[in-house]
């Protein structure tokens, strides 16, 4: 009996997560679904096919995840020094500096937004890739300070200790041992990143000015289009990084989540 | 290998008052293992951050074979760890944590690989290279950080408090086990704990330390039987204390007053008959601790402990006896 519920929970939560996928896979492959028909009649591939042909959509897709990836480790580089002092140390002034790194996503981030284009316009970085970069390193550093300040908290410097007492240099000890010791965190902050930055829309377009074109962009204009299959058919596309970047480090994350559990 | 001479030590750090360190100065003869013995918080710790390089003294000097390593990188002085935890890399395997030191000088993978199986057959865990830190007990973890420890010729080894975590039997067990190895590499050792048994059982030397300043330096058995001072006495276990005049046998060598004479528990002896040169007290307190009985009695407001091996006869509280101070244990303590 127990053992049912616990089936049926499991179906219930997998039906929520893939349901709007379904939806989605439905309209992108079907053609002339109209309303009182509970089904798809005809299916086709021929949308999906245009839009994956289109080179707007390939270029937008490589630029994105391109941006994602430099995203990614730019805001690992600056979040490691900080969020180790945050994690690690006790000093005057630690919960100022949380609200300095968060405040930019309490602030609406139109505002972020609209002040930074005034900026980078001014020092010509409005429409490059190197301002969409700085830009959306803005919403994802506080999540990966965050994240990676936890591990340091868990973090015992007598494992550096160690490494430095048997003739490690530091540069040694901060790659074999220091990295190896948060990877996990390091991956989940990595992973925020890629998340924020790839999903990122405002912030693109309002410093990207029309000149760096992402996915999100793309959607965002074939929805108010209204063409129900186009729509579906990049929605499928945009779902679909995020999804590869997950198996593959949801597979990394259980297999250091068992090293970090040994140790203790 | 290396001789080591710590010459006048002292540290304090920013925002405190009192020093950590205060003086310090300690020798160590090649080969030989030093255990420093305090309470915790003592500056034991702060010692061993300062002679591996962590902290850097306020003053004074850290030799190892009469040259100063005070300006040699941390990572090059040759003095390694081992600590209550084990620390190690939990994502290596035992191999690869052995052989961690071997790999970052830069050895080759055929040395480290001989080198570990050597180690490995030292601490008497052979060919479990392949296992992972998690699966080992407390016992072997600590002899793999041992052997890690080791395994790179260090000048010198710096044990703190590495067996406190772990139960009895395994204890006794490392403590053979480190005492014999690191007898025969002859690597000079700094052992820092607080249990005065595993001090006295381990070290060659023994070094009381109190509040930043080594109160007493000699070898366990002399400093176990005659500790010079009040503070060291009360170090090893010596709560019975007498002024000149409050000793019932008059010592030949001094009846004065000022001198403090000390005698230690197990050399106290209680009585039910009076008999020569004993005091009458009244017993206060008895535990019965199986090797032997500790009782507290009562003399004239003075209470003195007395720990008396078994077969010994049985005393209830509040039963008139007589102590007995045996004159040969009494010994002179400088206040």
């Amino acid at each position: 009996m127990k053992q049912g519920f616990t089936y049926l929970f499991r179906f219930l939560l997998y039906l929520i997560l893939i349901a709007p996928l379904l939806l989605f896979a439905a309209y992108a492959f079907s053609t002339r679904w109209f309303f009182p028909q509970p089904f798809p009649i005809e299916w086709t591939v021929g949308t999906f096919q245009r839009v994956v042909h289109d080179s707007q959509t390939l270029s937008s897709m490589v630029q994105g995840v391109g941006i994602a990836f430099l995203v990614s480790v730019l805001s690992l580089l600056l979040a490691l020094p900080a969020a180790r002092v945050l994690g690690l140390r006790k000093f005057r002034g630690r919960q100022l500096a949380w609200l300095l790194i968060f405040i930019p996503s309490i602030v609406p981030p139109l505002a972020v937004g609209m002040g930074l284009n005034i900026l980078f316009l001014r020092i010509g970085l409005a429409g490059t890739i190197t301002g969409v970069v700085l830009a959306h390193i803005i919403p994802t550093l506080p999540y990966t300070i965050f994240t990676l300040s936890s591990a340091f908290a868990r973090f015992d410097e007598n494992y550096e200790f160690q490494a430095l007492a048997l003739g490690a240099s530091p540069l040694q000890i901060f790659l074999k041992v220091t990295l190896r010791m948060i990877t996990p965190s390091l991956v989940v902050a990595a992973l925020f990143a890629f998340l924020i930055s790839w999903s990122q829309y405002l912030l693109t377009l309002l410093i990207g000015g029309g000149q760096i074109i992402t996915l999100p962009i793309l959607l965002f204009s074939a929805a108010s289009g209204g063409n129900p299959a186009t729509i579906a058919a990049l929605s499928l596309l945009f779902v679909a990084p995020p999804v590869l970047v997950l198996a593959f480090t949801a597979r990394s994350l259980n297999q250091h989540g068992n090293e970090i559990r040994e140790q203790y | 290998m290396t001789t080591v001479n710590i010459i006048s030590l002292n540290k304090t750090y920013p925002n405190q008052s009192l020093p950590v360190l205060k003086d310090f100065s300690l020798s160590l003869n090649d080969g030989e293992m030093v255990a420093l013995l305090g309470p915790s918080g003592m500056g034991k710790s702060t010692l061993l951050k300062l002679i591996t390089g962590i902290e850097r003294p306020d003053s004074g000097d850290i030799q190892f074979d009469s040259s100063s390593i005070l300006n040699v990188d941390p990572n090059k002085r040759g003095a390694v760890l081992m600590f209550q935890k084990s620390y190690l890399f939990p994502f290596l395997n035992v191999e690869d944590n052995i052989g961690f030191g071997l790999k970052v000088q830069g050895a080759s993978s055929e040395t480290i690989h001989t080198e570990v199986k050597r180690m490995l057959n030292l601490i008497g865990l052979p060919g479990i290279e392949k296992r992972k830190p998690g699966q080992l007990s407390g016992g072997e973890g600590q002899r793999v950080a041992l052997a890690r420890a080791l395994v790179t010729n260090p000048k010198l080894l710096l044990l703190d408090e590495p067996l406190s975590s772990l139960d009895t039997t395994v204890r006794m067990n490392l403590q053979e086990a480190i005492r014999n190895i690191q007898r025969e590499l002859g690597v000079t050792t700094i052992f820092v704990t607080h249990d005065l048994g595993e001090a006295m059982a381990m070290s060659d030397r023994m070094a009381l330390l109190l509040n930043g300043e080594i109160v007493a330096l000699d070898k366990p058995e002399n400093l176990f039987h005659r500790p010079r001072s009040l503070a060291a006495a009360r170090f090893m276990g010596v709560s019975t204390f007498l002024s000149g005049s409050q000793l019932p046998v008059k010592k030949d060598v001094c009846s004065s007053s000022e001198k403090m004479f000390a005698i230690r528990p197990e050399h106290i002896r209680i009585q039910k008959e009076a008999c020569k040169d004993s005091t009458p007290g009244v017993v206060s307190d008895c535990v019965f601790r199986g090797e032997y009985i500790e009782y507290q009695v009562n003399i004239n407001e003075m209470i003195v402990r007395a720990r008396m091996p078994m077969p010994a006869p049985m005393f209830t509280h509040g039963e008139q006896v007589y102590v007995k101070f045996a004159e040969e244990y009494l010994f002179e303590v400088e206040n």
